[in-house]
């Protein structure tokens, strides 16, 4: 798809809320990657044991698995 | 395919001078008003301080912009995988596709799971088609306009949204019943000026959240059709939303053609954060931490020459399922930033990449007109 075009202005209106969001995004509290980064490696670590595409399931628990007769719903 | 896109100007009696003259559609306190372009500029103009101007305006803002990438630079202690270092590397990825569902005439452009795990809808150029995983109870049905390039399902499973060049997002309630007609039960929610590109219901049936080519994300009730907030921020069109997966949550992101992506409050409209990529930013999938409020991880490769359409998650996190314009699903390690696996399935380009609610399979639509269903 290509790309929309931007939609750009000289108004004053647009210049304020520019400013406006701008200020606000200034006063955003951060962390440093380093503590991101361990906290996102905690979070893959806790739920990779309930992650079947990561860890593959056991046939019998698969829903997916091709059963002998297909069910109407 | 659509490449123009056509603004219709409305003329007519403006809401504060009451002159005829072409109008300008603005919000003020989220409410929409017709201003001709003149009591725009003066209304803005009201709210200036003394000596302010539109320069310096604008030279504030790249002020700004300049502090906000300095501050960020600062946080750029460590790379992701670095800190990965020490996680076990993943084994080999293999995954065979299990079913490749041909009922599409054309491209498929969006898919969507039922939280049921075992129904999916998907929409093409012409049809928007709900299947069942397992069987082949389908209902099939004819949109209005050409391309229709966003769909959902309710949480219940009960009622199905989409919509694309009609402006419109419309909401079917499903029946098992394949006689039925659903075209008839058709009931059109959200109204955009331009193709709506995404639609998602919130934890509910009751609420749809939309975006669109007219450069708006917007929240709507869909047992009354109410306009419930329109966010306002992008400068371009809008082309993907997600919502944030807390029950409690009330955040959403959205994808935009003026290479930002932004966090939005739901209850209010307003845009909390904002990440911006640059020109020499194609072709890559880019790890975004809200927290450390920038990029924190990039995945790409030289030998990838084509953009990325679509994404998504597995339920770890720990994999990345990627399709892209070159026909082709790349998998990634999130952790570690390595690539660990090419699907080749399809003929055409990637469209929708969906990981299944339950996480044990995935599926993707292309252009070649199919969906393949992979399953673990």
């Amino acid at each position: 798809m290509e790309a929309g075009k931007v939609y750009s202005s000289n108004t004053v209106l647009q210049a304020r809320k520019a400013v406006e969001q701008l200020r606000l995004e200034a006063g955003l509290e951060r962390i440093k990657i380093s503590a991101a980064a361990a906290q996102l490696v905690q979070y893959c670590q806790e739920n990779r044991r309930g992650d079947p595409l990561l860890t593959g399931i056991a046939a019998s628990s698969n829903p997916f698995k091709d059963k002998k007769t297909c069910v109407l719903l | 395919m659509c490449d123009q896109t056509f603004v219709a100007i409305t003329f007519g009696p403006c809401d504060s001078c009451s002159q005829n003259k072409p109008l300008m559609n603005i919000y003020l306190q989220n409410e929409p008003v017709n201003y001709c372009s003149l009591c725009v500029e003066l209304m803005a103009c009201q709210g200036l301080a003394k000596g302010e101007t539109v320069s310096t305006l604008r030279a504030e803002s790249e002020n700004l912009k300049a502090k906000l990438e300095e501050e960020r630079a600062k946080l750029h202690d460590v790379e992701l995988h670095q800190v990965a270092e020490k996680v076990e590397t993943l084994g080999q990825f293999v995954i065979k596709t299990r079913r490749t569902l041909k009922g599409h005439g054309n491209k498929v452009l969006c898919m969507d799971w039922c939280r049921d795990k075992r129904r999916m809808v998907s929409s093409s150029q012409v049809i928007m088609r709900s299947a069942a995983v397992c069987v082949l109870q389908e209902h099939a049905v004819t949109m209005p306009c050409t391309w229709v390039m966003a769909c959902a399902y309710a949480p219940s499973g009960c009622v199905i949204a989409c919509g694309g060049l009609d402006n419109k997002c419309s909401v079917y309630p499903l029946s098992l019943d394949k006689n039925e007609n659903l075209a008839a039960k058709k009931k059109s929610v959200a109204m955009h000026t331009n193709y709506l590109s995404a639609c998602s219901f919130t934890n509910s049936d009751m609420q749809l959240l939309t975006s669109s080519g007219d450069g708006t994300c917007a929240l709507w009730d869909v047992e009354s059709g109410q306009l419930l907030q329109s966010f306002h921020g992008h400068s371009a069109d809008v082309l993907s939303l997600d919502l944030a997966p807390s029950e409690t949550g009330n955040t959403f992101v959205s994808g935009g053609c003026d290479k930002k992506a932004n966090v939005w409050d739901m209850r209010s409209g307003q845009n909390i954060q904002s990440f911006e990529t640059h020109e020499s930013d194609i072709n890559s999938c880019r790890l975004y931490d809200l927290r450390a409020d920038r990029e924190v991880a990039i995945y790409s490769k030289e030998s990838i020459i084509f953009g990325a359409s679509s994404v998504d998650f597995s339920l770890s996190g720990r994999l990345l399922f990627a399709g892209y314009n070159d026909y082709n699903i790349n998998v990634w390690d999130v952790l570690k930033g390595t690539r660990v696996a090419i699907l080749f399935g399809h003929e055409n380009r990637v469209s929708t990449v969906r990981v299944s609610p339950d996480g044990t399979a995935f599926c993707s639509g292309s252009w070649d007109n199919t969906l393949d269903f992979n399953p673990v």
